[in-house]
């Protein structure tokens, strides 16, 4: 198509404001029409007498003040009836105040409301379709790890790391779990086309599971609050999510190159919730999300099989579930799976590996001091998940949640360190996961007395001198600083993303406005609130960032020391797993419990 | 449940500031006001009252996870 020189005559119906059409002026002179900008505070009368003077063949008239709107504009349109330019000239109104309903309605061209773009404005003039400069297909799957050689700075600390990790190898050497045997049968399960094989293997897997489990596969008894979801429903989603696909065109929260991946975390209960909340999320700029399960599935041992919905937090892992959610999400989705804590870790990390997740999340000093299960129990299910992850090239975060409980920094970065270690051992690619949070510690001895910016830069600033290895907040960011306030639960998480970039981390999670809201599930216009206030955030610093003071190089320094003790006082005890049921990775005193569940499974081989 | 109803996602927050005594008198319209509204399964997000009265964050949850969802249907 030959390019046509338009008129362009640019009119603010206003008294003062002008600057988007000052925008618009500059975009079409770029794109070679000649525009004229008449100042603010025209009247109508003279803004149809310069249309007329000037014969232009597009008018684009701006309103930014509200009051009164429809009937100034609708008088507009009148008026250039009665001097018969109506039918001659395209006339487009935008601004603040403009919807494209309302000029649709007064029977202008085009509207424009509040966030067009220039170019938009120029594909107006020139009588052409706008085709937003859409991501879709530009978007892709960034890898946290990439660039880190893992190589490390403090070589006493890595000495230590490496002795343990030796003694956490030699342990787990002659010994297995009955969810490690569980994994194995899951995969001969998937694997077999046999139907008479896969009914005998499931059989031999039930015998190794919990009743509640056992009885689904023996009786087709599901868990009280769990149902089946029909055949007819997952008619209805895969239709939802088709046409959701079609008109996917998502926003991008980045604005600077250094600002962090941002992940979100679901586990609403049902599948289709899930689904239905990640589509959303991914439509307002999200980059990966994180599967949670129910609390009470990680101290089952054994999981269901078949789409099953749930009514209370966590969705339920089954290998249709997860697959049915891999399946909806959009390709530049980065998709972890978390098997940190629980007696399903090693099988929860196969079907990971096996169904395509991007990440997965494995910590043996949380999941046993925080999450409930048995210190030797995770050890060995760990040594076999990272090996899982390693086998699917799956990288895994080591997530150090147990600070919640209140466990000092430097104890829980010991155990994400241990674990790392341990990962690059076995051929798996870890990624620290410090919290952004205000933690119980910090209320204790004050660190965050003054601002939350230090104590968590001086986080990022240890590890960076100990390690050269990926880094992603979590998780949530801003954990315990988030009030049932939207506003103020929003802003929290976007200075914490703010803070995140600023120091250069990887990646983070982030929480909904509704964080510290229990009284029901997360709502999906909850998650978009702080997808809103992270790219709002991002945008407003930019390339540039937070100065933390001084505190933070003297806290990171005495984090590292607290380490280094830590490591020291483990590798004198003899033994990792000992080492936890002692509490050098977090106390009883300080809010460690060793967990209970699977204690006293694990089996000789 | 009305047609637009049915499009909801999950739930509806109604956000506005209620004038009021206290953070009690705020809580006990809140509920009455969903409730005037029609909706069943309500929540109170935030409430906070200062001075003149009480500024809330209310919620009628429309689906919960494990319903089933009208705007599937379509």
């Amino acid at each position: 198509m030959s390019f046509e020189r338009k008129k362009v005559l640019l009119a603010p119906l206003d008294p003062v404001h002008d600057i988007g059409l000052k925008m618009i002026k500059r975009g079409l002179e770029r794109a070679g029409h000649d525009a004229l900008l008449l100042p603010p505070d025209y009247s109508q009368e003279e803004i149809i007498k310069a249309i007329i003077d000037n014969n232009v063949d597009v008018v684009l008239i701006s309103r930014t003040l509200g009051y009164g709107v429809a009937e100034i504009l609708g008088r507009f349109v009148d008026l250039a009836e009665a001097a018969g330019i109506r039918d001659k000239v395209k006339i487009g109104i935008g601004g603040m105040a403009i919807r494209p309903e309302l000029a649709a309605e007064l029977g202008f061209d085009a509207g424009f409301g509040p966030g067009t773009t220039v170019e938009e404005a120029v594909a107006f003039v020139e009588g052409r379709e706008y085709v937003p400069d859409e991501i879709r297909g530009k978007k892709a799957k960034k890898d946290i790890t990439r660039g880190y050689d893992y190589s490390f700075k403090n070589k006493s600390i890595e000495q230590l790391l490496d002795k343990i990790v030796d003694g956490i190898i030699d342990y787990v050497s002659d010994k297995t779990t009955s969810a490690i045997q569980r994994a194995e049968l899951r995969r001969q399960i998937l694997k077999t086309s046999n139907e008479s094989e896969r009914q005998s293997l499931r059989l031999e897997y039930a015998k190794l599971c919990d009743k509640i489990v056992k009885d689904f596969y023996e009786a087709g008894k599901y868990r009280e609050k769990t149902r089946p979801l029909l055949p007819e429903e997952l008619k209805a989603l895969e239709t939802y999510v088709n046409e959701t696909n079609s008109r996917m065109n998502p926003l991008k929260l980045q604005h600077a190159d250094k600002n962090p991946l941002v992940f979100i975390q679901y586990g609403t209960g049902c599948p289709f919730m899930d689904i239905a909340h990640i589509k959303s999320c991914e439509a307002w700029g999200a980059d990966g999300a994180v599967h949670f399960d129910p609390s009470w599935g990680a101290r089952t041992e054994g999981f269901f099989e078949g789409y099953i919905t749930h009514e209370e937090d966590g969705s339920v892992i089954t290998y249709e579930n997860l697959k049915r959610i891999k399946d909806s999400l959009s390709p530049f989705t980065l998709w972890q799976v978390r098997a940190h804590r629980g007696l399903n870790t090693p099988e929860t990390v196969l079907l990971a590996g096996i169904i395509g997740a991007d990440l997965t999340k494995i910590n043996i000093a949380y999941g046993s001091l925080g999450g409930g299960t048995d210190p030797e129990r995770l050890t060995v299910d760990a040594v076999c998940a990272i090996k899982y992850a390693a086998e699917f090239n799956m990288p895994f975060d080591v997530v150090t949640n147990e600070e919640l409980c209140g466990v000092p920094a430097y104890k829980a970065f010991a155990g994400m360190l241990i674990v790392s270690k341990l990962g690059l051992r076995l051929g798996g690619k870890p990624i620290l996961q410090p919290l952004f949070c205000y933690s119980p510690e910090v209320m204790v001895s004050g660190q965050m007395q003054d601002n939350y910016v230090d104590f968590n830069a001086a986080k990022i600033l240890c590890l960076r001198n100990i390690v050269n290895a990926p880094i992603w907040c979590g998780a949530p960011i801003g954990f315990l600083t988030q009030t049932e306030d939207r506003v103020q639960s929003s802003l929290m998480t976007a200075l914490h993303a703010s803070l995140a970039s600023s120091l250069g981390v990887d990646g983070i999670s982030i929480a909904s406005a509704d964080e510290a809201f229990s009284g029901g599930p997360i709502s999906v216009a909850a998650r978009i609130d702080t997808l809103k206030a992270t790219q709002s955030a991002f945008r407003f610093f930019g390339k540039s960032g937070i100065v933390p003071t001084d505190s933070a190089e003297k806290w990171a320094y005495e984090i590292e020391r607290g380490i280094e003790n830590v490591l020291e006082s483990i590798v004198q005890n003899g033994n990792f797993i000992d080492a936890l049921y002692k509490g050098l990775l977090g106390s009883r005193e300080e809010g460690a419990y060793p967990g209970r569940a699977g204690r006293g499974t694990v089996i000789k081989k | 449940m009305s047609k637009a109803m049915e499009r909801i996602m999950d739930a509806v927050d109604l956000e506005t500031f209620i004038v009021c005594k206290d953070e009690e008198e705020g809580k006990k319209l809140s509920i009455q006001l969903m409730d005037e509204l029609g909706f069943k399964d309500v929540n109170i997000v935030f409430c906070q009252h200062q001075g003149p009265g009480a500024r809330v964050r209310l919620r009628g949850y429309v689906y919960k996870p494990g319903d089933r969802y009208g705007w599937l249907k379509n």
